[in-house]
């Protein structure tokens, strides 16, 4: 019995966090590089959106993720505009997208699917892996999750490489926290800075992905109702360090997941809201250095200018 | 080009912040390890590789900016005061490592003003005074005599300023009647920077109530963190710090102001004003408790209160309520000036560079009005740079070398050229 | 004069950023409207054309004045209050505890209604100042921590209205929904003109404080001084942590009072999410008010007349008023381009 529901709290887990997963990633790579993005909420509401309508229109979830890539990368290709470009005030502009994204989702959600409320497009479904599927426990938790579960690791493994083991990955690194230092090795801070941004999109286009065409198979309006505050909060409380943001990422999974398991365990005294919460307790912590002693690159937030 | 200022990425170790800047091609860390080992063995630099800099001492640091120079293979190589920061120990180190670059046929321009550096590691040098060369010798035929000379000028091109001298009222020492507490006293005090060197270094001082005692030196010498930390916004990390009978030691700027000592801060658009407010707020912008009526300010008080000093200082602006931004510069420095000597000062004026950036006649009005607080019976510290003017109005020159005072001065026995030296480090 | 002062910082950026917005609105409109002009009527009679709408519209605009006002007030301080929704959530949920939790209702003179809007903005007050306190004590950047806050407090509304021992209402069938019950006659807010109520002569009132505040007073003017010149400040005297948490303190409690007066005013019981978005709209108002609180007001009716607009549209014409949502966005990228713009242009000056 207890089992059982072991099982289900662990695979959901693991479901719920993998969004964050990508998104918190994604953001972590522009972080460093100095960009703080809190559009990264309408880059995975868009990512929704797209991926919905490309599946709709074309019957395939590929085509679907492709559009819903697209559309992701398109937000950050603004958010880059603003930041980067016109070194316009990051958090005004990045609240400003996703307002924007929400109003424009919202009228081609109607506009486009009508008033069916119920509309379906073919998903993609759960991959459940031969063999390694029927084991107990680690079978139906980690080997019959969709596809996007099994991509995670690459994914993951594929940002810390590019942080850490190439040239512009040390570049990127170095420009979050002296810019100068960077600018004036001859490095491009722009050049830089669009590249950590695109990542993000591409990797937010991932993660909201996932929410249309994974989980499930639809879209409604302001699908991703605030995860990507929650991946900003994972970077956060992930230290800005890969394996953090991991762990994070995957600690909000639980909470997020306990939010709906507890009341069908019985468990009555903790309301869920408190659960629900305790991802942005956690990263508060975190930044008020109360619980550790990382703090952000140092040049979070700020426009460069030569 | 290895500046004074590192530009160097705290949170990366050694290697990543020297392969920084090499373009977009693979981090083959083997590959580019192997680069740098073998630059670093050439010039005998030995760094850790895979330490974070930020656990780097600052003369190890400088090793790494310099051999991150060193590694694009300069034909020149250009140092900028590159002792500025290094503790004696370290210094020794340094120069060998330039007499190496050096015979390994690059051609070195290193820009110091530290006479014994210079003479153990020259084998060219020029002088620049004003912006104008004042000697170009070959190194081993210059003296140290001409050397100082050459850097401090003839006397007679500064201020006359002999009036006024003989009516100030020093206290002396006379049996039999009480000495009142001196002006300033700094008790063995020990001023660090970010970076953990010792800015200044066990320095004592006493000033007595009425008496201009100048601060001679080259910049960077420890006097910029000096005027900070006794205008309360540097934390002292040794010794103490007396005005008159208060310790202010551990005081914050309010309280040092409320002890009656007056700041001229040497970067005024820094730390002397704010520049979006107005003339009348920046000089009362500390002394609201007396121009409010209730919650509200009295601008007109203010206003008046500002008009009288504008006359009083000649302060060429529009009015009371001009934009400080709208100032010349010489006539912000006049309302630093009218607010610390006035609304401050009353044991203790600390004048950081007063007149760096005014023309002569606003640098005469600037010095009178400092005589004249010494009259009233304030003691004055006075640091600048300029010797001529130290020499033309001070009771007492010390000279403040690598935090340290080596040497002192009495007016009337002014030596110029030994002042010079002892500002090149020449004891 | 004061007049020709705040109609010529309308004009500048922030009315070209809503001009801008307004026309991409427009097409938008166009676009989806199957007839634009019955679009526009609409919106019109959504926005104004009965006194209903325009009772309605005055009340959205009180709200987002007050949370617009907050918003100003700290930044003057160069501090950024992006929390204002989440203060807002504490202040309304804080005045709907005191006015069904105690026994206010009975108390005379007004106070019924006094007491638990003041209990509101404390609320809020506090809550923007512990963003405040993280800052002076832990260096903590506040657009972090504000944001963060937000939806914490949000959360915890959420909770507060579906615990039983908290504020839901007593289940009396198996349809009631977790909302507060409704708060006392006494501590609802009169009406001018239904349904506009007396909150907004309060927050008239406050437009003039503030006003004053910060262009008269000693502490608006030490605020100033740390907001432009934190170093020079300090050495002028001035105790920048004192002063910091100050200015969250009063910005949070104008946010709390707004989230007051939506409980006492309009809405009359708590629910969760009651606070719909108020908290940024009033964040996007304080941004384009460029610092002053006058315009602040301006932009608020703007925005109030617009969301109503954007809901009479949606009924009347079919054109959902998510527009009204996409506009606002736009707007506030509008904005944010045009700082550039400016300070390209003070950077070329002499």
């Amino acid at each position: 019995m207890t089992d059982t529901i072991l099982v289900v709290l662990a695979a959901s887990t693991i479901r719920l966090a993998i969004p964050l997963l990508f998104a918190a990633l994604g953001e972590l790579v522009s972080e460093k590089a100095g960009l703080l993005n809190l559009s990264l909420e309408g880059m995975m509401l868009a990512a929704a959106f797209g991926g919905a309508l490309g599946c709709f229109a074309s019957g395939s979830p590929f085509v679907g993720l492709v559009v819903a890539l697209a559309c992701s990368t398109l937000v950050a290709g603004l958010q880059g505009l603003f930041s980067i470009v016109l070194r316009a005030n990051q958090i005004v502009s990045g609240i400003g997208l996703n307002i924007a994204v929400l109003g424009l989702t919202t009228i081609g959600a109607r506009a486009l699917f009508g008033r069916d409320a119920g509309f379906t497009i073919p998903g993609f479904g759960k991959l459940a892996i031969p063999g390694f599927s029927d084991l107990p426990f680690f079978g139906p938790v980690l080997f019959a999750q969709s596809g996007f579960v099994y991509a995670a690791p690459a994914v993951a493994l594929l940002m810390a490489l590019l942080l850490y083991r190439t040239t512009p990955g040390l570049a990127l690194r170095a420009a979050g926290d002296e810019p100068r230092a960077v600018d004036k090795s001859g490095a491009s801070i722009a050049a830089i800075r669009w590249l950590a941004i695109l990542v993000t999109g591409l990797a937010a286009g991932l993660g909201g992905a996932v929410y249309s065409l994974a989980d499930i198979h639809t879209f409604t309006e302001n699908m991703t109702s605030g995860a990507g505050y929650l991946a900003l909060a994972a970077v956060i409380f992930g230290r800005w360090r890969v394996v953090g943001t991991i762990v994070a990422s995957l600690v909000f999974g639980a909470a997020a997941s306990l939010q709906f398991q507890l009341p069908a365990l019985g468990v009555d005294f903790l309301p869920p809201a408190l659960l629900i919460m305790m991802p942005y307790v956690l990263a508060l912590l975190a930044v008020s250095g109360l619980v550790g002693r990382q703090s952000p690159p140092r040049a979070l937030a700020l426009p460069f200018h030569r | 080009m290895v500046h004074q200022h590192f530009s160097l990425v705290p949170e990366l170790t050694v290697l990543e912040n020297l392969c920084l800047g090499s373009g977009w091609r693979r981090f083959d860390r083997a590959r580019e390890r192997a680069r740098m080992a073998a630059t670093a063995e050439r010039f005998a630099i030995d760094v850790p590789f895979d330490a974070l800099v930020e656990t780097l001492s600052v003369g190890e640091r400088q090793k790494v900016e310099i051999l991150r120079c060193l590694v694009q293979g300069p034909e020149i190589v250009v140092l900028d005061e590159p002792t500025a920061v290094l503790p004696p120990g370290e210094i020794d180190a340094l120069l060998g490592l330039i007499r190496r670059m050096a015979e390994t046929g690059k051609a070195i321009l290193l820009v110091t003003h530290k006479l014994a550096e210079i003479e153990r590691v020259a084998d060219r040098i020029t002088v620049l005074r004003r912006g104008r060369v004042t000697l170009q010798a070959a190194g081993r035929e210059v003296g140290r005599k001409a050397l100082a000379s050459a850097i401090v000028g003839d006397a007679a091109a500064g201020i006359e300023m002999t009036a006024g001298r003989g009516s100030r009222r020093i206290v002396r020492r006379q049996s039999g009647v009480a000495v009142p507490p001196a002006a300033l006293m700094l008790d063995g005090i020990v001023l660090l920077d970010r970076l953990g060197s010792r800015r200044v270094d066990n320095l004592t001082l006493i000033v007595a109530a009425g008496e201009i005692v100048g601060v001679a030196g080259v910049e960077g010498n420890g006097q910029s963190e000096l005027a900070l930390a006794l205008s309360g916004l540097m934390p002292f990390a040794g010794g103490r710090y007396f005005v008159a009978d208060t310790e202010l030691t551990a005081a914050t700027p309010a309280m040092v102001s409320a002890a009656g000592v007056g700041v001229i801060p040497e970067d005024r658009h820094a730390l002397g004003c704010i520049l979006g407010m107005a003339v009348d707020e920046n000089i009362f912008l500390g002394a609201l408790a007396e121009y409010r009526l209730g919650p509200f300010v009295n601008r007109k008080a203010m206003r008046q209160a500002t008009g009288e000093l504008i006359q009083r200082f000649d302060i060429r602006c529009e009015g009371p309520t001009a934009p400080f931004a709208s100032l010349s510069g010489g006539n912000q420095q006049k309302v630093v000036l009218a607010r610390e000597i006035t609304l401050n000062t009353r044991r203790l004026l600390v004048a950081a560079q007063p007149t760096r950036g005014l023309d002569i006649g606003a640098t005469r009005t600037t010095y009178g009005h400092i005589q004249s607080a010494a009259r009233d019976g304030a003691g004055v510290l006075l640091v600048s740079s300029e010797l001529d003017d130290l020499m033309a109005i001070c009771d007492r020159i010390v000279v403040m070398y690598r935090g340290r005072i080596i040497g002192e001065q009495a007016a009337g026995a002014y030596d110029r050229a030994a002042l010079g030296g002892l500002m090149a480090g020449h004891a | 004069m004061e007049l020709a002062r705040i109609l010529r910082r309308a004009s500048t950026s922030s009315a070209g950023a809503v001009l801008i917005a307004l026309l991409a609105g427009l097409l938008l409109m166009a676009v989806l409207a199957p007839s634009l002009p019955n679009a526009l009527a609409a919106f019109a009679r959504g926005a104004f054309g009965t006194t209903y709408a325009v009772g309605a519209s005055v009340n959205r605009a009180a709200v987002l004045a007050l949370v617009g006002l907050g918003f100003i007030l700290a930044f003057r301080a160069n501090l950024t209050n992006i929390g204002g929704e989440g203060q807002l959530a504490m202040g309304g949920m804080v005045a709907a505890a005191v006015a069904l939790k105690t026994d206010v209702a009975g108390l005379p003179f007004g106070l019924a209604i006094v007491l638990p809007a003041l209990a509101g903005a404390c609320a809020g007050g506090l809550w923007a100042g512990l963003a405040g306190w993280l800052r002076v004590r832990r260096g903590t950047n506040e657009v972090i921590s504000t944001l963060l806050l937000s939806f914490i407090a949000l959360w915890l509304v959420y909770w507060s209205v579906h615990s039983d021992a908290l504020l839901r209402q007593p289940r009396t069938s198996a349809t009631s929904l977790p909302e507060s019950a409704d708060i006392p006659n006494g501590a609802m807010i009169g009406m001018l003109v239904p349904p506009m109520h007396q909150g907004i002569v309060v927050v008239i009132l406050l437009v003039a404080l503030v006003h004053l505040t910060m262009t008269r007073t000693v502490w608006g003017m030490r605020l100033q001084a740390i907001g432009l010149n934190a170093a020079s400040a300090k050495r002028a005297g001035l105790s920048i942590p004192r002063l910091t948490i100050g200015a969250m303190l009063a910005s949070g409690a104008l946010a709390g009072l707004a989230g007051a007066f939506m409980i006492q005013g309009e809405q009359y019981n708590l629910k969760a999410g009651f606070s719909s978005g108020y908290g940024i709209d009033g964040l996007v108002v304080g941004l384009l008010a460029r610092g002053s609180a006058p315009t602040v007001l301006v932009f608020a009716l703007l925005f109030g007349f617009l969301r109503s607009g954007g809901i009479g549209m949606e009924i009347g014409a079919g054109v959902p008023s998510a527009v009204v949502l996409t506009l606002q966005g736009l707007v506030i990228l509008a904005v944010a381009g045009m700082e550039f713009l400016r300070l390209r242009q003070a950077r070329s000056l002499p």
